[in-house]
């Protein structure tokens, strides 16, 4: 597969979210707003394309039986790496993301590329992956805050578009769930699967 | 292609990865230590700034930092100067009488016992209802800038209990927690005028 | 392998089809609508006006442009919705409110799982949810019941009578302060006009309802009469531990959407159980789940929420309690 290839196909056949559904946790919590979507999607793509590099370049020196501890250590040092960095230099995305990063960790999309691709392709190939399926994951989280924050706030990419309030439903995870199903359903429509 | 699972092979291994992880750990805590301190007293400072008149000192430094005892609840103090004249007295006091879990918030004090501002710290109340108080315009907030809780025409309680606060629409739980958190705010300020610290700095 | 055989004609036909069903219904809901419109005049025909219509509108237009089928509005179906959810809101609520409440109602929780006979969730309850979460500022804003036509539009504002227990016990109240304080608390204010929905202020509208209900075999009394039973049991046993923080039974089954709930909304065909053994295990874990909420949660009533979680356990309900197989031997 070319290395284009392998970047489109986390956004559409692969996408993370509308295709595996996989990560359904920090997607839910973390949609509120467009931003917040955004960085949240961001934060797991640096990690991702890492965690997916060092995985596929010490692969070939790890015994079988201790694959999923390593690859669990790799990863968690990745993100407390990325939340002394957010902490450091963008204290305000630390603030709203909060708990949610440690929770990279936990982000089956994390493990589940690790495990289903990274340990049996090359570095580059795995940093193309890295790429393709975190952008496909912060897309979908963007499109699905940007709606939220759309019905529930009334504003878009922060900014306010009408006085008043919106439906809160949107805001809280009920409407989250109703907004990620139809989306799934549409996105399913789009691409015919 | 992957090397034996043997415990040999394992350890080492394993042993290796722990390693490697926690130095380049390590190293990163030690690049961003400072940034992160520098960040909070920011972000500290901004939240003292936001409740203050204009100050040209560094509040959250430890010797202008002080910790005031309410009730069996900690309080910590920030005092604000201009040149050596102090201008007023940032508390940061919380509740737990939130709507839902802990509410905290900065107060601003003028040295005559006048709020100068208010501001939300942290809280977890309902988005679009009690989450309102996050708004530093909303005028729920605003009514409490300019009021001297001392003045016996002004009550610290909303209106539905005796009061003279204006509790947000539908949120009478967070407004009421709110007025705690001033309440206890205030007595911390009573506390460092009565104690003549207050006088000491003047 | 025997076969199975049909008798030859002429067939008995019953005359029950979900058309009929519905209209019995809404027949059995016209005391309460009537009640509604006495005590709210305009507003309250402006809501149930606005909920037929947009159910109706809904429904139509999914049905003929996502489903492209034949258009399923004839069965009234969407009409009880409609009816239903203006009278779980309060009077005073604005016209687009139960707009976005019938979309929710017949688009999310009906038409999305299929239509009816598919859906999980009751409709009505599902839309009236969606806006106590989304617009809570306005699904709290209860108008006194005013008497006459016209009198809403100066009408007086109040606190349901379970908020204001509530919102008073929360101050360190006891109930029999409360209860004498409050003049509009009497048994008589609540069995004949008290502050609430549009539907559910009048007790005695419901109860006809019921009568109605049963005598044209509509519904089977077991959800009704065992949430009611649960009820008192439940919020009784409280009561006698602790007579200053809880309220007494009769309160609780008089007040809230108790009625309006456990005898239109629960009864609900498709989303209840269809053996008389389910439907009290049904019944039983709405009554338990209702007084739960009102007495240790955040909102002062619970009703609606107990049904829907007690819907989504349906399935359930109707996996592990089925009725005897027939022909098999009886132990």
């Amino acid at each position: 597969m070319s290395k284009f290839g392998l970047i489109t196909k986390g956004i559409i056949k692969e996408n993370p979210t509308f295709a595996l559904v996989l990560g359904m946790c920090p997607t839910i919590a973390t949609t509120t707003s467009a931003i917040n979507g955004l960085g949240m999607g961001l934060a797991t793509t640096f990690v991702l394309i890492l965690s997916n590099m060092l995985i596929a370049a010490v692969a070939p020196v790890i015994p079988a039986k201790i694959k999923i501890p390593s690859y669990i250590v790799i990863i968690a040092s990745l993100v407390t790496v990325l939340q002394f960095v957010m902490q450091a230099y963008v204290p305000d995305l630390y603030a709203t993301l909060g708990i949610f990063i440690p929770l990279i960790v936990v982000n089956c999309i994390i493990l589940g590329r690790a495990e289903a691709f990274a340990c049996k392709h090359s570095v580059l190939d795995s940093a193309m992956d890295g790429i393709g399926i975190g952008l496909g994951f912060s897309l979908s989280l963007t499109v699905i805050g940007f709606v939220r924050e759309l019905l529930g706030g009334l504003s878009i990419f922060g900014n306010r578009i009408a006085e008043g309030d919106g439906m809160l439903a949107f805001v809280l995870a009920p409407g989250g769930f109703l907004v990620l199903g139809y989306l799934m359903v549409l996105f399913r429509k789009v691409t015919k699967q | 292609m992957a090397i034996e699972s043997s415990l040999r092979n394992m350890v080492i291994v394993l042993f290796a990865v722990c390693l490697v992880a926690s130095a380049a750990l390590g190293g990163i805590y030690t690049l961003t230590k400072e940034p992160i301190e520098a960040a909070q007293v920011a972000k500290t400072n901004s939240a003292i700034a936001a409740v203050v008149p204009e100050f040209d000192n560094n509040p959250s430094d430890s010797a202008n930092v002080r910790e005031i005892d309410v009730d069996g609840a900690v309080s910590k103090v920030y005092v604000a100067k201009k040149g050596e004249e102090v201008v007023g007295y940032a508390i940061e006091s919380s509740t737990s009488k939130g709507f839902s879990g802990n509410i905290t918030i900065m107060v601003g004090f003028a040295p005559d016992g006048t709020i100068v501002n208010t501001s939300v710290i942290s809280h977890a109340e309902t988005p679009g209802l009690g989450a309102k108080i996050a708004n530093p315009e909303d005028p729920f907030i605003v009514q409490f800038a300019g009021k001297n809780p001392g003045n016996p025409d002004f009550k610290l309680a909303v209106k539905k209990d005796g009061g003279s606060v204006d509790a947000i629409t539908a949120s009478t739980i967070t407004s009421r927690a709110f007025c705690d958190a001033v309440t206890t705010a205030y007595k911390v300020f009573c506390k460092i005028n009565e104690s003549g610290e207050a006088q000491e700095q003047l | 392998m025997k076969q199975l055989l049909v008798s030859p004609s002429p067939h008995v036909h019953g005359k029950e089809n979900t058309r009929n069903l519905m209209r019995d219904v809404i027949i059995a809901l016209l005391p309460a609508v009537a009640v509604s419109i006495y005590y709210f005049g305009l507003s309250a025909i402006i809501l149930l006006v606005a909920g037929i219509a947009s159910c109706i509108l809904v429904e139509y237009l999914i049905q003929r442009f996502c489903f492209k089928g034949k258009s399923t509005i004839g069965d009234c179906s969407a009409i009880v919705t409609g009816i239903l959810l203006a009278l779980n809101l309060p009077p005073a609520s604005p016209w687009w409110i139960i707009v976005i409440g019938s979309i929710v109602a017949i688009g999310v929780a009906k038409m999305t799982f299929g239509g009816l006979g598919q859906n999980i969730f009751n409709p009505a309850l599902v839309g009236r949810v969606f806006l106590l979460v989304s617009f809570p500022v306005i699904m709290t804003d209860w108008t006194a019941p005013a008497s006459f036509f016209g009198a809403s539009l100066d009408a007086s504002t109040g606190a349901t009578p379970l908020a204001l227990v509530k919102e008073a016990l929360a101050n360190g109240q006891t109930v029999s302060q409360i209860f004498a304080d409050n003049p509009s608390l009497s048994y008589s204010q609540l069995l004949f006009a008290r502050v609430g929905s549009a539907g559910e202020i009048s007790a005695i509208a419901l109860l006809i309802g019921f009568v109605y209900l049963l005598a044209r075999r509509v519904i089977k009394p077991h959800i009704t009469l065992s949430i009611w039973a649960t009820v008192f049991v439940f919020s009784g046993i409280l009561w006698l531990c602790n007579p200053d923080q809880f309220t007494d039974p009769i309160f609780n089954l008089l007040t809230g959407g108790m009625l309006l709930g456990s005898i239109f909304m629960a009864t609900d065909y498709v989303t209840s159980p269809m053996t008389t053994k389910g439907m009290v295990i049904f019944g039983v874990g709405i009554g338990v789940i209702t007084i739960l909420i009102r007495e240790f949660g955040s909102y002062p009533e619970g009703i609606s929420f107990a049904i829907l979680i007690m819907n989504a356990v349906v399935p359930l309900i109707n996996m592990y309690v089925k009725p005897k197989r027939f022909a098999k031997e009886a132990k």
